[in-house]
């Protein structure tokens, strides 16, 4: 057991746990203003953007530039996650693609 | 007190029992190759138990990241859960503190979808959310514990598995884009999150990019208020005009 991995899900437990249940325990007549219900609205939208592009134009060392085989893998996902939005299937497909292009490139 | 809201609840969750199993096992997975321990991966599910923000630590564990970043994406990500909550709360207003606190604590999208589509099913009947809650975040801790054990069988760079988690993540995104907007702060979180990694070391590009997309997301819906105001305004004085 890592001491550093069992603080870090204690962090991630409390300020998860406190919008859950602040709202429901304390505020049960809080109306939330409308312009932070639209910013809590893009926030996921936002992070994840900001995962997903740096994982696809960068490589393992850090170094920025065209990565032509997560590309070549990422453009399907994002084509079959809009059309089918299946989440298994986007990450089944993904390996796949993934695992033949390795063969090629 | 009914054992039979309970179980009311349990069976309810079955659509997201099928789909947290699996979601879960992939999780347990990754975590696995990321180095947690099946016990850590499991301990994530019961204490976090909030998808996107476990897969996220997932990802910047395997970059290295220190704690501070994780934990303060991880807060940004699950601030949604105060609009299901104060939403809840209309529902749960008879209730003890103890009751709120077990019951906020297992709330995720996916079960407030199910309880939302019929609230007169969870109206003051705490026993019935539980039942609902607790059957999917079983799923999801078994599939978490399930997976890592599994994945710690499973070669490491075998069967396309280094790109599972960046499928997932942009299956993940495609779902929230639901407007034009989505798209846009897409594309300014996306090409400035690239800048802020190249720009800085660390992990601290999530947070900034985010920050930076929400800011010009507020600054534009403010201007275009303003520009929508201002228009409707020149009509009335035109029309003001005009009868005069």
């Amino acid at each position: 057991m890592n001491a550093e991995i069992i603080g870090l899900i204690f962090g991630m437990a409390i300020v998860t746990f406190i919008p859950r249940f602040v709202p429901m325990a304390f505020f049960s007549r809080w109306v939330i203003p409308e312009k932070v219900k639209m910013g809590l609205e893009y926030i996921p939208v936002a992070i994840l953007s900001a995962i997903v592009f740096p994982i696809l134009f960068f490589d393992g060392e850090g170094t920025f530039g065209i990565q032509p085989r997560l590309l070549l893998s990422a453009i399907p996902v994002f084509a079959f996650a809009w059309k089918i939005k299946s989440l298994w299937g986007s990450v089944i497909l993904g390996m796949l693609i993934y695992w033949g292009l390795g063969f090629i490139i | 007190m009914d054992n039979g809201h309970f179980r009311e609840g349990a069976k309810a969750a079955l659509p997201i029992v099928l789909g947290y199993l699996p979601v879960g096992m992939a999780f347990g997975v990754l975590a696995q190759k990321a180095g947690l321990s099946a016990f850590e991966a499991g301990s994530m599910s019961l204490l976090v138990y909030a998808g996107a923000s476990q897969f996220i630590a997932v990802e910047m564990i395997s970059k290295g990241a220190i704690w501070f970043p994780i934990v303060l994406t991880t807060f940004f990500i699950n601030l949604r859960h105060l609009l299901m909550s104060s939403t809840l709360s209309l529902s749960f207003n008879k209730n003890s503190l103890r009751t709120l606190g077990l019951l906020s604590a297992q709330l995720t999208d996916e079960s407030f979808a199910v309880a939302m589509s019929d609230t007169s099913k969870i109206s003051n009947r705490p026993r019935y959310l539980l039942g609902l809650q607790m059957t999917s975040q079983l799923a999801w801790i078994s599939g978490s514990v399930g997976g890592a054990f599994f994945g710690s069988l499973i070669d490491h760079r075998g069967y396309g598995l280094p790109f599972a988690l960046p499928a997932l993540f942009i299956c993940l995104l495609v779902l929230q884009i639901k407007s034009p907007n989505h798209f846009w702060m897409m594309v300014i979180a996306g090409i400035s999150s690239l800048f802020f990694k190249w720009a800085f070391s660390g992990n601290w590009y999530i947070l900034l990019a985010t920050l930076l997309a929400l800011g010009i997301g507020m600054i534009k819906t403010e201007g275009g208020r303003q520009e929508a105001v201002g228009k409707r305004q020149n009509i009335k004085t035109k029309d003001s005009g005009g009868k005069e």
